[in-house]
């Protein structure tokens, strides 16, 4: 991969800002490799090599900024792309009110390469193929499986960044990731579990380790053991959430709420806002003194370690909830001025080379507490577990939100008794993370991440980790999702 | 069609190269290929203004049934080669696909007018044009606005070893804007095939006025109401129903509506078409697979007539294959003009937001409503509330209809361009209250 002459690109793009008399431009210049293997019902339904290149070069002219990408990298290209970028400027800035100053941000020239044990590409198709068919084989060797899913994913991205300040950046980046599935059908329902590692920046070994033939046989029993329990007795509960799902009620109930340009209004239109506004910074209470919420870039094979955002600001590590307090917001360099902030936090990312960087949420992850598993379940007259991924939604504020799961077990005195199913839980953030009493120890964090994070307009996607020990939430009002009995 | 864009000697040219080269007993070519720009505006000011031309080109190589899809973004006869010897280098160790089916031959489709000159002509100085008058607008009555303005001129194309030979270009507009006055806000918006069809100042000054009474809103107990839901509110709902309606999923028992064909599943006075030629809705003529798009009937008279079928479970079933409907109607009596003066006590839903399927069995949704929720009495607006969030499946409220308007268009941030009613359904389950 990559391109020999991507430098002599970025130098004629950025001569063309520069003479335009723009105050800062810059361009990235990308190569993506995605490989996806997709398993479904015991069969190979896709094997796909996809490859997507091209370049965008975005403009601050007066204030205000334009964007022009192309995938065609020729030298008749980039610099009439990169004088269509300053036109649109020029045109922002007959809308512009309050002109962009961009925080400042040492210069950087760097290189930055994903750690690999095992290079996923050079994984033999054929064996990658042939675990994903053994998979699903065990998978229905399971009576009552009905359907089977099992698939691999692996993405590389080549770039360049070269900005008109001087940062020069050339990454070598990796992310794996594998999972299966079974649904199984009973009585006229179907209910599905699941398996999955998380989306990390490591090579194949991370497939390796997490065996998904030896976990079908579990997942397709468990499918079985869910679509047959007891629906679920609407009513209050403690809830211990294990970290698989703690990263995504992390992700939607504190990560987008700490995204500086939803607190200014930028996602109005479509994402929405945050009750976070930037009058709650450093006296709003969260959550109980057990929260304490971190973004850490920092932290290798984590999907936002990548060493610099695309604004070329370098990753860092901060606190976003410090025992309970709202502290900090994840910013770009264009959003962190407007609350006094000197430097950017680097949480500027696009998802691809034809996007324009815009505001992501950082690796925030859940500080771990002092309890082992077992001291959170003890102390439990009447609750559930839960694990995995379900139904999600919250409000354009990011108050009100319900979340199911992946499988659910009711526990009684301090014992998982047996599995339940059509469990959702509903609650306003702040009054639910106040409910933490306690958090498992660093024995027990594990670190889960997205790569299909929803936001702006045009629509991108963003990658972050979120990592968490296991939580326990008391008296949480649950629902039972199956329509007119609930609730 | 955009100068720039790939022509339709370039795409033969291309086929040539693909076809000629390869190895397979079977191959297909696609083809995307676009420009665009979205110009995007929040807190009465442009904060980001974009424009990309993307293109990609797909090769998907049989030997027997064992399969690979390889693709590029570059048109370079050098790339493109590469695409279809990774292709073929895919498909020879592939396992084989009890699935696989020959690509399609020469198909005959519909003249769909998926294409307008005034949407392809339209670069960042209209949609500034645009987002400058929606600003003005609400700028002028003291209120807060954020909002879009994108247009896309592409081509989609389709070639397979078996003589198949598709192209169309395509172009789409769409606007929208959420006016602010404080905790209220109201919404707008529109996509269509030609940007002179927006409505965008129309649908504009409707936002303006609904922000104006949308102000104070008081919290209300959540349980079970009539609704209101305006065309965007429906369109949420209807969404879920059209996305789940694969055949496959029936076949299987994984989807709500197995053993549900030809059962009535909504209110009788309520159908459902596809109308590709429609001149508001976005049709095609072919689908990714170049089944041609088709005028059908998916749900008459609220009995479910019609599923999704892929050419495998076509195949199986003996039945033409049909995609998802990409132009969807859905119509009742439309007896119903002002759906609130006759309303003695409801909630009124302008939108829904963030809709998830809570039980797929029974089709059970969550979500919210969005940018104005509002109180009837006595058939008039009393006032605006706190948003909801509900737990409903739309079969049941769809079942629960008590009168609807006649379709008009409708798109929100979660759903494709479609023609639906206003309706006011009894006994909507709304579970619990927001902050505002």
């Amino acid at each position: 991969m990559g391109q020999p002459n991507w430098d002599e690109l970025a130098e004629v793009a950025l001569a063309r800002v520069r003479a335009a008399g723009a105050e800062y431009g810059d361009i990235r210049i990308v190569e993506s490799r995605t490989e996806t293997v997709r398993g479904e019902d015991r069969r190979l339904a896709e094997v796909r090599d996809s490859r997507d290149g091209g370049f965008g070069v975005r403009v601050l002219y007066h204030g205000a900024w334009g964007f022009a990408a192309s995938a065609i990298r020729s030298l008749e290209e980039v610099p009439r792309v990169a004088e269509l970028a300053v036109e649109i400027a020029r045109g922002s800035a007959s809308l512009t009110r309050d002109p962009v100053r961009l925080a400042e941000e040492p210069v950087h020239r760097d290189v930055v390469m994903t750690a690999r044990i095992v290079d996923p590409f050079a994984v033999p198709l054929e064996q990658k193929a042939a675990m994903l068919m053994e998979t699903m084989e065990s998978l229905h060797r399971q009576s009552g499986i009905a359907r089977s899913r099992a698939q691999l994913w692996t993405r590389q991205d080549v770039k360049l960044f070269v900005s008109t300040e001087g940062s020069r950046i050339h990454f070598d980046l990796l992310a794996v990731q594998g999972e299966l599935e079974a649904t199984a059908v009973h009585d006229g329902r179907f209910a599905s579990r699941s398996y999955n590692t998380p989306h990390l920046r490591t090579g194949y070994e991370l497939i390796n380790q997490a065996n998904l033939v030896a976990e079908a046989p579990r997942v397709a029993a468990e499918a079985v053991e869910k679509v047959k329990a007891p629906a679920v007795q609407a009513g209050t509960y403690d809830l211990v959430l294990d970290p698989e799902h703690l990263s995504l009620t992390i992700h939607e109930s504190c990560g987008h709420p700490s995204e500086l340009d939803r607190a200014l209004g930028y996602e109005a239109n479509y994402a929405g806002t945050s009750f976070l506004t930037t009058d709650k910074l450093g006296t709003f209470r969260y959550g109980s003194p057990h929260v304490t919420l971190v973004a850490d870039n920092t932290e290798p094979e984590t999907l936002a370690a990548t060493g610099y955002d695309d604004d070329g600001v370098a990753c860092q590590c901060w606190d976003i909830v410090r025992e309970g307090l709202f502290v900090g917001y994840c910013t770009n360099r264009e959003v962190a001025p407007k609350i006094g902030d000197r430097r950017s936090r680097g949480s500027n990312r696009a998802d691809s080379w034809g996007s324009v960087p815009i505001v992501r949420i950082a690796n925030v992850g859940l500080l771990p507490g002092r309890a082992s598993l077992d001291d959170l379940l003890a102390d439990v007259r009447r609750g559930i577990y839960i694990e995995g991924h379900g139904s999600y939604s919250i409000d354009q504020r990011r108050y009100n939100f319900q979340f199911g799961g992946d499988a659910f077990w009711l526990i009684e005195h301090g014992k998982r008794i047996h599995m339940l199913r059509d469990v959702v839980y509903h609650d306003i953030t702040p009054e639910f993370w106040n409910r933490c009493d306690g958090v498992a120890n660093e024995r027990f964090r594990r670190r889960y991440g997205f790569i299909t994070c929803g936001k702006g307009q045009p629509g991108q996607s963003g990658w972050m980790t979120h990592a968490a020990s296991p939580a326990r939430f008391r008296s949480v009002s649950v629902i039972r999702g199956s329509g007119d009995k609930t609730p | 069609m955009s100068s720039g864009l790939t022509s339709r000697q370039e795409f033969e040219f291309l086929t040539d190269l693909v076809l000629k080269h390869s190895s397979g007993d079977d191959t297909v070519m696609s083809l995307w290929d676009s420009i665009g720009g979205t110009t995007r505006f929040a807190n009465n000011q442009v904060i980001q203004n974009v424009n990309a031309r993307r293109v990609t080109l797909t090769v998907t190589v049989a030997f027997g049934r064992r399969r690979g899809t390889a693709n590029t973004t570059e048109l370079t006869a050098g790339a493109v080669q590469d695409a279809l010897k990774r292709a073929e280098r895919i498909a020879r160790v592939s396992p084989e696909d009890p699935e696989y089916l020959p690509s399609l031959p020469l198909q005959t489709y519909l003249a769909v007018p998926s294409w307008r000159a005034e949407t392809s002509s339209a670069g960042p100085a209209r949609r500034l044009a645009d987002a400058r008058r929606m600003i003005e607008m609400c700028q002028g009555e003291g209120l807060n606005a954020a909002g879009i303005v994108a247009t896309s001129d592409g081509i989609a194309a389709l070639s397979t070893s078996q003589g198949l030979r598709a192209y169309e270009p395509r172009t789409e507009a769409r606007f929208s804007v959420t006016v602010m006055d404080g905790d209220a806000s109201a919404s707008a918006s529109n996509t269509h095939r030609s940007c002179d069809q927006l409505g965008v100042e129309e649908r504009t000054r409707l936002a303006i006025g609904k922000v104006k009474r949308a102000g104070s809103p008081k919290p209300l107990a959540a349980g079970r109401y009539t609704v209101v839901l305006e065309p965007s509110a429906v369109a949420g709902l209807l969404s879920w129903i059209i996305w789940l309606l694969d055949a496959k999923s029936y076949e299987k028992g994984t989807s709500p509506f197995s053993g549900k064909l030809g059962q009535p599943l909504i209110d009788p006075r309520l159908n459902l078409h596809n109308l590709p030629l429609h001149p508001d809705l976005l049709g095609t003529s072919f689908d990714s697979d170049g089944v041609p798009s088709r005028e059908s009937w998916w749900i008459q008279d609220g009995v479910l007539r019609q599923l999704a079928y892929d050419r495998f479970t076509a195949h199986t079933k003996a039945v033409p294959p049909i995609s998802l409907p990409e132009a969807p109607c859905l119509s009742g009596d439309g007896i119903g003009d002002d759906l609130i003066a006759t309303t003695e006590r409801g909630i009124l839903v302008s939108n829904f937001w963030y809709l998830r399927v809570v039980n797929h069995t029974d089709l059970t949704l969550t979500g919210m409503t969005r940018d104005g929720t509002f109180l009837i009495e006595d058939g008039k607006v009393a006032g605006a509330v706190h948003n909801f969030r509900f737990h409903e499946s739309p079969l049941r409220a769809f079942s629960n209809l008590d009168e609807c308007t006649h379709p008009a268009e409708a798109v929100t941030a979660e759903t494709g361009k479609m023609l639906v009613p206003a309706m006011r359904i009894r006994d909507f389950q709304f579970s619990s209250v927001t902050c505002f």
